[in-house]
């Protein structure tokens, strides 16, 4: 068989042009996601909700088509409940992410769709699972996913240390998605959040305009240009944009 | 096999697509259906929702209709509007309505917006998108009011103003600088309108009047064409043509109503 | 090349008082080359209803023998004739069943349907090739010549001409829109429906 294009969008579908996250820290997972739906250069919704209810400490980040990963997530709610109602327990979040990882991969061929499954369970405590593109399950301390990953894979690198605590994880994962949303044109808006624990499952919301800051480049115009320009000292005055731009 | 032909199978007919492939093959491209190059919007309000479009329906270039009806009937408290192929919005909305009747009967109760928003993303998602139907579907059930899009191959959003079609750029750019939470009814109803003229006026594929739809949790309330602000100015004269103008060579005239004669034969008969 | 200039042909059907109108050319073509000036695409369905299949004409043919299918179920089902809103969803039904390989037709009704004061109501309408309804309430056209039917009917019609009035205006449509069409012409055929009798007429037109 030839070479499949993982990326292809099917003419005209909407696309999640994403940046996802879920860290594990010691009681519990973090998961975000950028608010950004686009269907071209269009923004189809600038707040959305990428953070998808599997079960009562389970969630997913979705990434790719809009339309095939709402279908799994919907399938994969529905093999839950039942699952619940068989076993009488609530299910692991490996049981969860094999239930979505095996959608991925028999219907490979028809969709593009990358999961990251994440949760609290009884029996492993919290745990990060990645399904990327053609399917496929792995168990991660941390993982990124869509296409503003790429730009943050080096900073994930260098800044993760294990024994983290949740407040010191929540910033990790929301200035992960910060810089990733500033490099990626089909991410950004705000950053939602999810903290599941044992004792539940807390949202957080960050505003387009309160997102972390970094080095913008403006430093750079005045130490260089001694004597500014008119027009860049106009510009200058004005206050910095925000960074969802 | 007469029954065979009498009882087809429910469902698509794909007969024709050997014959189709073929001609396309042939580089004969095929042709395009009726689209509504459209502008839909819906927003919430106060204490429900109002679903807004135009009434354009195209075919490649040409006005195909300049007065059609884009927002479909679902239930009674339920409405949608389409964009796109306009056969596939009216039959998949039709489909849906019929569906959600059977659903409302079965379960005696008034059916939720989510369900018919779940019937629409499953049939579309079915599909992959070969259903061009684009729809915002809109109404306040149980649970309150509930807006949504729903995108061709089965992606839907819930948002509290939205806007698709052709014209939705234009409809969105007016519903990001006037949207405000807890709108009054006749404010709403104007934030739509505005939407709507928008794409009328902004957008090639909308065009004509402007068609609303107020849903309340005891009302809904249909408003065809709104508002008609490309309304036809009166001709300044007549272009009858006088009797005879057309030659014609063979006229045949088919009566329908049948001339009957009764002719008594013969005697009466004794009825003493 | 589009398949629906294969065979060329055009249909237009118009309201008038108590009164519709429908015609159409007679042309069959194969392509630029003239085979017939006597095909006919406007058929009767009932007394009051009549139906244009401009379009491909080997499924001009197909559709007419389906649709008299159809219409026959239905009667002796129903034990009565079909109305022609019915018949127009009839239509529509039929064509959306073959979505994804469609018949190449385009189709104009044109009936009076029966009021419940015990009067007849003119009615037209129009799909395109996968069903989509068009019920408009002066005139609806369909073919090669569409786009030329549109401009000059949008010119000559206005509201309730008698029948007499109804020939020359659809006539005159006809004539001088598939006159700028190639695909369209070698003759016409205009039928008018009025609540007790249809007149049918062949023009005179260019042959060429």
């Amino acid at each position: 068989m030839d070479h499949i294009d993982m990326n292809r969008l099917k003419q005209g579908e909407i696309n999640l042009g994403t940046s996802i996250m879920a860290v594990q820290f010691e009681g519990g997972v973090v998961i975000g996601a950028d608010s950004r739906t686009t269907s071209g250069s269009y923004i189809a919704n600038r707040v959305t909700d990428k953070l998808t209810f599997l079960h009562d400490r389970i969630y997913c980040c979705r990434s790719g088509s809009a339309a095939d990963t709402q279908a799994i997530a919907d399938i994969g709610h529905y093999s839950l409940q039942m699952q619940t109602q068989v076993i009488g327990a609530a299910p692991t979040v490996l049981t969860a992410a094999a239930i979505m990882e095996k959608m991925c991969y028999q219907n490979k061929d028809q969709l593009s769709a990358g999961i990251i499954v994440a949760g609290w369970d009884k029996k492993n405590g919290p745990s990060v699972y990645n399904i990327p593109l053609g399917g496929g399950l792995f168990r991660q301390p941390w993982a990124i996913g869509g296409s503003g990953s790429t730009y943050v894979y080096g900073y994930c690198d260098a800044t993760y240390q294990e024994g983290w605590g949740k407040d010191e994880t929540v910033n990790f994962v929301k200035n992960t998605l910060a810089l990733a949303m500033s490099r990626d044109g089909s991410s950004g808006g705000c950053i939602r959040m999810c903290v599941i624990t044992e004792d539940g499952v807390e949202r957080m919301f960050i505003p387009g305009d309160q997102l972390p800051r970094f080095w913008e480049g403006k430093e750079i115009l005045s130490d260089v240009t001694k004597k500014p320009l008119a027009a860049i000292a106009a510009v200058m005055d004005v206050a910095p944009m925000a960074v969802e731009v | 096999m007469a029954t065979a032909a009498v009882y087809s199978s429910p469902g698509f007919d794909f007969s024709n697509e050997i014959r189709n492939n073929f001609l396309a093959s042939k580089g004969i491209p095929l042709p395009k259906a009726t689209s509504t190059g459209t502008t839909i919007v819906g927003c919430i309000f106060e204490d429900g929702i109002i679903l807004g479009a135009d009434t354009r329906a195209t075919e490649g270039p040409i006005v195909a209709d300049k007065n059609c009806e884009k927002i479909h009937y679902i239930t009674e408290s339920i409405r949608c509007c389409g964009a796109g192929t306009a056969a596939d919005t009216e039959f998949v909305t039709n489909l849906i309505s019929s569906n959600m009747e059977m659903h409302a009967l079965t379960h005696n109760r008034k059916p939720r917006v989510v369900t018919a928003m779940t019937m629409l993303k499953q049939y579309l998602f079915r599909y992959q998108g070969h259903v061009g139907a684009a729809l915002v579907l809109g109404g306040v059930d149980a649970t309150g009011p509930n807006l949504f899009t729903i995108a061709p191959h089965g992606s839907t959003d819930k948002l509290p103003y939205v806007t698709m079609g052709s014209g939705s750029l234009a409809a969105m750019a007016v519903f990001e600088s006037g949207w405000r939470k807890g709108m009054s009814r006749e404010e709403a109803l104007t934030l739509v309108k505005s939407a709507i003229s928008a794409g009328i006026f902004n957008d090639l594929g909308s065009g004509s009047n402007v068609d609303a739809c107020i849903i309340t949790a005891n009302n809904t309330e249909m408003l065809r064409n709104v508002e008609m602000p490309n309304e036809r100015v009166q001709k300044e004269r007549t272009y009858v043509f006088p009797k005879g103008t057309t030659a014609w060579k063979k006229e045949e005239v088919r009566k329908l109503v049948v001339q009957e004669e009764v002719r008594l034969v013969g005697e009466a008969m004794d009825t003493d | 090349m589009s398949i629906m200039e294969y065979n060329g042909g055009s249909v237009i059907a118009m309201v008038g008082k108590d009164c519709v109108a429908i015609a159409s050319d007679l042309r069959l073509g194969n392509q630029a080359l003239g085979i017939s000036s006597n095909f006919q695409k406007i058929f009767p369905v009932t007394d009051r209803i009549y139906l244009g299949l401009p379009g491909l004409a080997t499924d001009v043919t197909t559709l007419r023998e389906v649709f008299r299918f159809r219409v026959n179920m239905y009667t002796i089902k129903e034990e009565r004739e079909i109305e022609p809103e019915t018949f127009a969803h009839l239509v529509s039904s039929t064509l959306y069943e073959r979505r994804f390989g469609p018949y190449f037709i385009e189709p104009v009704m044109a009936g009076l349907s029966k009021v419940a004061t015990g009067g007849f109501k003119p009615f037209i309408a129009a799909t395109d090739l996968i069903g989509c309804l068009n019920f408009a309430k002066d005139f609806v056209v369909a073919g090669t010549a569409s786009s030329k039917l549109y401009g000059a009917a949008e010119g000559l019609w206005e509201p309730d001409l008698e029948p007499e009035q109804l020939f020359e205006t659809i006539s005159q449509t006809m004539l001088n829109a598939v006159d700028r069409d190639a695909y369209s012409g070698w003759g016409v055929v205009v039928h008018v429906i009025e609540k007790d009798k249809i007149t049918t007429r062949t023009l005179k037109g260019r042959m060429d």
